[in-house]
């Protein structure tokens, strides 16, 4: 309801809401609990069975569910934890993150900037960790597709792909082996608002199969860095691995640990520093993804002084078959983490975000660099919308 | 001629003052108590000298200090590769019009990212012996500044200046300079002569 106030919020209609919200939250957290338990009984009583677990999920991505995605185990006991190995003495690390400023066809010119930040830095010496930063500017038939213009979610495709492609570049010059890259989020491209199968996500994931194993040749060590996965991978698991096999023809719908995530799960097995077993990943998009490249993932405690932290950490099968490379990974993902102290996300993925990150004047510094040059070549510049002007009105603004 | 140390560029300035912002990497030269100058056109320059040097931190660097035991690289990466905030507080203390120096403040104050150098001996002594310490008026009014401190600081280094060509004299008639302004104000001029004598010690 509008009520021409100085606040956008009804906090009178909130007010009852949470409380709702708090009534509710006592009862889902007992009720999430017992899941919980449950969870962590069927993990164990299911520990040694990964290979008939494994021919179950296959069995029903082949019969019941091909948009099954879950957790498929390998051979390593689904309850067991691996300690914290040592720190290479050696490693070239880089860490790269990108932002980009979106097409905006409300603004004075259009145009759009994908820009990636990278830091290496190596473990070897204490020489400071260098910074690069690659900006890429779009426009005119750049700004197309074959299916029209170009969309938020395709910038964010390319970022993607061009974050990977820096690796490629800076791992062939990289003097110290082992080479470890990592990215914040999945290893898994990920066309969130383009239908996957759509003819640009194809091409995009082409390019990016050719990056990876581009990697893979150069022997390098990459992985995503899930901070606070939300995912239930494993748990969906451990719902087929309870699941009568008559009853698995409704597995799509049936949902009886609903609510708990694989870190619920993990939070109460892996203690500081350790990883858990390591899994591959089931899904349709994952098929994409073969031999070297099959996704895999683990979880792993980065946290430290009895408060744990469960991230997942994506790789490929060339790095998930590779013990040494494994415990490369394991080591210094921690080592990272711990440099934060108390919050522990890997120091390097911070600096390539701040690096990478574009502010807000320094696009407005862009967009007017652009205008000049337009017009000191004669061109007409076009104006802002009427929308936009109004919003860029001074004064009092709401979030949203 | 020595070659001039660029100590940062101005951030901000008013008639009385100004502050520079400064890499880390340029944080070895200026000290408390120096005396700077900032090279305007026509021969113009500004004269001041360095009463603060502030470092702020950041969220990471907040964060950093809760670790245990912080990686040099880790040291370097923040002090070299962030932008640190360095600000250098400098209060005007005179000018130089041509070859003219003089203990008053600016008619105008330097520009934003004009170039603060850091003074040579030779500009030290230059503005030192011009007229009769004139500018020490500008440090005593600033009452919100550690003057004895700022003082002790500034003279300390104005006199090894004088010394390095055997002008050992400077530094009495600068003292009595001192006293004689501060002959009302007893309780300043004894916190000065504390500091002046903690100098000479030293």
């Amino acid at each position: 309801m509008w009520r021409g106030c100085l606040v956008s919020l009804d906090f009178k209609q909130l007010h009852q809401q949470v409380k709702q919200l708090g009534e509710n939250a006592v009862i889902r957290q007992k009720h999430l609990q017992n899941l919980r338990v449950t969870a962590r009984e069927l993990l164990n009583q299911n520990a040694e069975r990964a290979s008939q677990l494994r021919k179950k999920v296959l069995m029903v991505a082949r019969n019941v569910d091909p948009d099954i995605r879950c957790a498929l185990p390998l051979n390593e006991a689904l309850n067991t934890s691996f300690p914290l190995p040592d720190l290479p003495n050696t490693a070239t690390v880089i860490a790269a993150d990108g932002s980009q400023i979106n097409p905006n066809r409300h603004a004075e010119v259009n145009y759009c900037v994908i820009n990636v930040g990278a830091i290496q830095m190596s473990y070897s010496s204490s020489t400071p960790p260098r910074p690069t930063i690659y900006s890429e500017l779009l426009y005119d038939e750049k700004l197309y597709t074959p299916r029209g213009m170009l969309t938020e979610g395709l910038v964010a495709l390319t970022r993607d792909l061009n974050e990977r492609q820096v690796f490629v570049e800076l791992a062939k010059e990289a003097s110290e082996n082992p080479v470890i890259t990592f990215t914040d989020g999945p290893m898994e491209l990920w066309g969130a608002k383009e239908p996957p199968g759509s003819l640009t996500f194809q091409e995009s994931l082409h390019k990016y199969l050719k990056i990876l194993t581009q990697l893979q040749k150069l022997n390098v060590i990459t992985a995503g860095y899930v901070d606070k996965p939300s995912a239930d991978l494993v748990i969906r698991l451990l719902e087929v691995a309870m699941t009568p096999e008559p009853d698995l023809e409704n597995i799509r719908t049936s949902r009886p640990l609903r609510g708990v995530t694989d870190r619920d799960l993990f939070a109460q097995i892996l203690s500081e520093g350790k990883r858990s077993a390591m899994f591959s990943l089931q899904s349709k998009s994952a098929k994409e993804y073969s031999g070297p490249l099959a996704l895999h993932f683990f979880y792993l405690n980065v946290g430290q002084h009895d408060h744990g932290w469960i991230v997942r950490v994506e790789i490929p099968a060339w790095v998930a078959e590779d013990a040494t490379m494994l415990e490369a990974l394991h080591a210094i993902l921690i080592h990272q983490c711990r440099i934060l102290g108390g919050r522990a996300y890997p120091y390097l993925l911070h600096r390539a975000h701040e690096v990478a990150v574009v502010h807000r004047d320094e696009k407005e510094q862009l967009t007017q660099m652009i205008i000049q040059e337009l017009r000191r070549r004669g061109v007409q510049v076009g104006e802002k919308s009427q929308k936009q002007a109004v919003k860029d009105l001074p004064g009092r603004t709401s979030y949203g | 001629m020595t070659k001039s140390i660029e100590i940062g560029r101005l951030l901000r300035a008013g008639t009385t003052g100004f502050v520079v912002g400064c890499r880390v990497s340029q944080l070895d030269s200026p000290s408390f108590g120096a005396l700077v100058r900032v090279p305007l056109e026509n021969s113009y320059q500004i004269f001041g000298l360095i009463h603060n040097i502030q470092i702020d931190d950041d969220g990471l660097v907040r964060q950093l200090v809760t670790a245990e035991g912080v990686d040099e690289a880790i040291i370097a990466d923040n002090r070299i590769n962030r932008n640190v905030p360095v600000e250098i507080s400098v209060l005007s203390v005179g000018y130089q019009e041509g070859n003219q120096i003089r203990h008053l403040l600016p008619p105008r104050p330097p520009l934003s990212l004009d170039v603060i150098y850091l003074c040579s001996q030779e500009e030290i002594r230059q503005f030192t012996t011009s007229g009769r310490f004139g500018y020490f008026r500008h440090i005593l009014y600033a009452k919100d500044l550690p003057i004895s401190e700022l003082l002790a600081s500034h003279i300390k280094q104005a006199n090894a200046a004088h010394l390095a060509v055997g002008e050992s004299p400077w530094i009495q008639t600068a003292t009595k300079e001192l006293i004689t302004l501060l002959r009302d104000d007893y309780q300043t001029l004894t916190t000065v002569l504390g500091s002046l004598s903690d100098v000479l010690e030293g």
